[in-house]
């Protein structure tokens, strides 16, 4: 009797809590770990970039100014990486966009089993990108690797390798960060695909019906209506790639850590070394800004067109 | 402009029908209006005319033309459709000339064309707007533009008044109706609304359950709908219709009320009905209230509309049951419910249906 | 002959359709589509099935040149002969392309070996004839090694598990709070906050990484459990708000009002009407947030050398030590990838918001 009265009135305490209280209650615990784990360390990393500070020199930071971002825009090398990372960036993104697109209109009708399909098509994007560098890694050797046998270039002496930059042993600068832009082609064109198909269907048929009577040919509704109404979904993508291929680590590492020499040495991977190898930290601090001051600027943009879609 | 014939023209999705077997002919020049309940098939009928839904038996002849299997472009007809369908990435502009340039039409002769368009549905203003900022009616009249643009040899609508609020609709109702009379261009037209029907079409074929129920001018099937289905589907209220058993010049309702026949009905129902029960069929307006009348009701409700109002009467039927007819009267004259009302039936207006096979019966040398 | 326009089709039409739908060239060249669609899905998944292959093939048979593709049992015998023939003439030959399935990928990625000297390796042949060793044990043997315990990456397997499991739970719990939170209250500036939360997930973790690594190493979370659990809980954060704002949005927010108008307190309201049936939205998001956890790799580099390093970096590592042990690679990363594979099926549904932070439904 007693322990029922006492639940009941626990019960009522719980119910005076205001609407007000359940929200802060709510939305407090997520904004304080975000602000401790997201918002701290960037003005933490904000400080140190205006540093000489080394995470391993037993010496505390002394503020240089701008003198470590006057070097990062000094430093050709940098500017070499960043400019790797642009160029792996609009190679991937943009072959991405055309096979996404190409894949979406080819599973957009359906068929028996293309649900299925459509989904296997799916997996790569899902899997962890650092294993999957390590088995193309495998799928590129160039004596065992799956790769040259399967186009029929098994003979070692002539035969590509791919990730070394090298075909019949003479070196062709590129071949690397080609064969590295392919894995990621690989991995997230059926990203793309996804977002295209979406798009796609959501155009309503009666378009097509209407286009139909007014006698529009496959080519033109193509042209007219398709294209236009997925433009927006692919913009999506091309952004959200975008950022993504500037981000690139993973796959890097997992493939050519950055060989042969520099040639596929992203901003990302760079960084890392900069920051965990040679322990410059208050130099990769201002690097780090730097490739922040991009992405915001292209998530910026990201970010409003999602807007707009979820409004429209 | 053009003949459409249907000749057993059938559509089933599987093993259900959607059509069953129609013949239809629709003359050069009709406006040929579709209507029935939504399902009854009408919209399949309009867009297996059209060549966006296959027949699954059957022929469809355009001009004498068979287009039964070639494509909808070829067939040349426009289409209206219920939620107009205009491209929303394209402005007014783009969507009216979307038809013009799909078939490689000269700029100088599209502007002529979009010219004589827009100034016939007068949407000069609207032309760089884009459909989603358009009002419904704006919208549909973008859409009737595309459709006019192309002059066509037929126009089909399906349900182009369907998305529009009641006032609009009506103003529609006559816009479409005057382009009909100014192009005189062959149109078939579907819609699940009566009073559009009736307004607008010269034919009207009413169909339900997949079954063509009738074909008709409005005024025919107002006043001699072929079976139940059509007298209850048009009109509102449909047509009062009471269930009674004939016998000897007289139909006996169940409440032990006796209705006279007309003379000129009585070799007709005593031909047509073998169980001798029959559905007597009028309108409100054929009922008039007199202190003399004949039947015998007790006032259930009333609706005011203005220019008249509409009783509802309780006729008593047997073991309490009761059955509820309406009786338009003018709007003067008060009657408080519940009280005994009598009235007399129009024998002009008063039709007799077959209880068993629901089919009106036909009255000799009328 | 009589054209499709003239006759129609020959098969009946028994379902909704455009006339020109059925019309023969559009019926085949939806077939070629059909066919082109698989034919692509197989080329894309061709390196997963490498993978897949490889994992079960022996340490010689990885490198066999030319690659073996397709296992047999007993392969044995013609892989033997093929290496033979190799070394004798070089002659290629069909038997080449068999290999042995074995489990010998999985032994060395999941135990510790040591050599076994001549006198220890007579001992164990006589117990494997005795029928007293395992398969495990067995295919150490024929490589001439031991087995002492299980390798390093079971660890690494087991700090996956606990990681991603743990911070997958706290962020979903916290994130459907938040959602909730964010679906239901007017809060000021909730754009910028959403805002806010999106964008941390979009910054690369190697500019998180300096500062918090510095962090880290003050309070002493670097290679921690705790540390690590904390890290991967803030970066599935954004997705889980993201993601259950979305579903918590599509439920009617009436069911609620007529529950608090029934006498129910909001938080209950939010247990009985929101939670059953956003469970949909909770299970899509609990498995995002794992494969995000579980696929995780440069955190984990950076933040982990030992105690609390995942299974991704681990994987990676491999490939330094002591040559390349492709078919324990292979092994560890089939391991790694089936999980994801199947949940890929699983999630099908929902796989357009969750690879868009629910900023797209369908």
């Amino acid at each position: 009797m007693s322990s029922a009265n006492l639940t009941a009135s626990s019960g009522r305490r719980i119910n005076r809590l205001s609407d007000r209280a359940i929200k802060n209650l709510f939305i407090w615990p997520t904004l304080i770990l975000l602000i401790v784990m997201n918002v701290f360390p960037l003005f933490y990393s904000l400080y140190l970039s205006f540093t000489d500070y080394s995470a391993i020199a037993r010496v505390a930071p002394r503020w240089i100014d701008f003198a470590n971002f006057v070097d990062v825009l000094n430093n050709e090398q940098l500017w070499r990486y960043f400019a790797t990372t642009g160029r792996f960036a609009f190679l991937s993104v943009g072959l991405q966009m055309v096979l996404g697109f190409g894949l979406a209109m080819l599973v957009r009708e359906k068929f028996a089993g293309s649900g299925i399909v459509t989904t296997l098509i799916l997996i790569p994007m899902m899997l962890s990108s650092v294993v999957v560098g390590l088995f193309w890694k495998l799928m590129y050797n160039p004596t065992f690797g799956y790769l040259n046998f399967l186009l029929g270039l098994s003979n070692p002496a002539t035969s590509p390798d791919w990730l070394a930059s090298r075909v019949a042993n003479i070196p062709v600068p590129g071949l690397a960060l080609w064969s590295v832009v392919f894995v990621d082609v690989w991995m997230w064109s059926p990203f793309v695909m996804l977002l295209a198909l979406s798009g796609l269907n959501a155009i309503p048929d009666y378009l097509y019906e209407a286009a139909a009577i007014d006698r529009a040919s496959s080519w033109f509704q193509f042209r007219r209506i398709t294209l236009p109404q997925v433009a927006p979904l692919m913009l999506i993508a091309v952004l959200f790639r975008t950022i993504e291929a500037f981000k690139s680590f993973d796959l890097v590492m997992g493939m050519t850590g950055g060989g042969p020499g520099d040639q596929t040495e992203v901003i990302a991977v760079n960084l890392y070394r900069l920051a965990f190898t040679q322990w410059d930290t208050g130099f990769s601090s201002a690097v780090a800004y730097i490739i922040l001051i991009i992405i915001i600027a292209i998530s910026n943009l990201y970010i409003k067109y999602l807007n707009q879609m979820r409004d429209g | 402009m053009a003949t459409i014939e249907l000749h057993q023209v059938e559509k089933k999705f599987g093993d259900f029908p959607a059509v069953k077997p129609m013949d239809l002919t629709i003359q050069d020049g009709e406006f040929l209006v579709l209507l029935g309940p939504s399902g009854c098939g009408k919209t399949t009928t309009l867009r297996m005319i059209s060549g966006l839904e296959t027949v699954t038996g059957g022929t469809i002849s355009l001009n004498g033309r068979n287009v039964t299997w070639l494509h909808p472009s070829e067939r040349d007809v426009a289409f209206v459709f219920q939620f107009f369908a205009l491209y929303p990435h394209m402005t007014v502009r783009q969507n009216i000339v979307f038809p013009l340039q799909a078939e490689r039409m000269a700029p100088a002769d599209i502007d002529k064309r979009v010219a004589e368009v827009v100034k016939m549905l007068r949407i000069e203003h609207l032309m760089s707007q884009r459909p989603g900022t358009l009002s419904g009616g704006d919208q549909q009249r973008a859409a009737l533009a595309r459709a006019l643009v192309r002059r066509p040899a037929a126009f089909l609508m399906d349900e182009p008044l369907g998305a529009l609020d009641a006032e609009l609709r009506e103003a529609m109702r006559a816009e479409i109706k005057q382009l009909h009379i100014d192009q005189h261009a062959t149109t078939v037209y579907v819609t699940h609304d009566q009073i559009e029907a009736m307004a607008m079409g010269d034919r009207i074929v009413v169909m339900s359950n997949a079954v063509v129920q009738q074909v008709g001018t409005p005024a025919e099937v107002y006043y001699n709908p072929a079976n139940l289905f059509v007298a209850r589907f048009i009109g509102s209220p449909g047509m009062n219709l009471v269930q009674g058993q004939f016998a000897d010049q007289t139909v006996r309702f169940s409440g032990e009320q006796n209705y006279e026949v007309p003379a000129e009905w009585k070799p007709a129902i005593k031909k047509a009905t073998g169980s001798n029960s029959v559905t007597v069929g009028f309108r409100p307006e054929a009922a008039h209230l007199s202190e003399s009348g004949a039947l015998v009701g007790e006032v259930y409700a009333v609706d005011i509309h203005g220019s008249y109002s509409m009783l509802h009467v309780k006729l008593a039927g047997s073991n309490g049951d009761f059955e509820i007819v309406h009786v338009r009267t003018d709007r003067r004259t008060n009657y408080p419910i519940g009280a005994q009302v009598r009235f007399d039936l129009n024998p002009e207006m008063v039709r007799f249906f077959d209880t068993s096979s629901e089919a009106a019966i036909q009255r000799e040398n009328a | 002959m009589a054209s499709f326009e003239e006759t129609g089709p020959r098969i009946p039409v028994v379902v909704s359709t455009r006339v020109d739908k059925i019309h023969p060239i559009s019926r085949l060249s939806r077939t070629i589509r059909a066919i082109a669609v698989v034919v692509v899905a197989l080329i894309l998944l061709l390196p997963v099935v490498a993978m897949g292959i490889t994992a079960f093939k022996s340490r010689n048979a990885v490198v066999s040149v030319p690659p073996s593709l397709i296992p047999v049992p007993n392969g044995d015998v013609l892989r033997v002969e093929a290496n033979e023939l190799k070394r004798d003439t070089g002659e290629i030959s069909i038997a080449r392309n068999f290999f042995a399935p074995t489990l010998e990928g999985f032994v060395f990625l999941l135990t510790e070996r040591a050599q076994a000297g001549p006198a220890r390796a007579a001992e164990l042949r006589t117990q494997a004839q005795e029928g007293q060793l395992s398969i495990f044990d067995q295919i150490a043997l024929d490589n001439g090694q031991e087995i002492l315990g299980p390798s390093d990456y079971v660890a690494r397997l087991r700090n996956s598990l606990i990681i991603a499991g743990i911070s997958t739970i706290v962020s979903v719990v916290l994130g459907l709070f938040a959602a909730y939170a964010f679906s239901r209250f007017r809060i000021p500036g909730e754009s910028d906050l959403l805002f806010f939360i999106l964008s941390t997930r979009m910054l690369p973790p190697v500019v998180v990484t300096i500062p918090l690594f510095l962090m880290y190493r003050q309070l002493n979370l670097h290679d921690t459990h705790f540390g690590m659990i904390l890290l991967y809980t803030v970066f599935n954060l954004s997705l889980s708000v993201w993601l259950l704002k979305g579903f918590i949005d599509e439920i009617p927010k009436e069911y609620e009002e007529a529950a608090l108008v029934d006498g129910y307190s909001r938080l209950q309201a939010f247990v009985k009407v929101v939670l059953p049936q956003a469970v949909g939205g909770i299970a899509a998001t609990t498995v995002f947030c794992l494969i995000f956890a579980w696929n995780e790799y440069a955190f984990a580099l950076m933040l982990t050398s030992d105690t609390a390093r995942t299974a991704p970096p681990s994987i990676a590592t491999m490939l330094g030590r002591g040559g390349i042990e492709w078919s324990a690679i292979a092994a560890g990363s089939l391991g790694f990838l089936i999980p994801v594979v199947i949940v890929t099926f699983a999630l099908r549904k929902y796989l357009l918001r969750g690879v868009t932070f629910g900023a797209i439904r369908k």
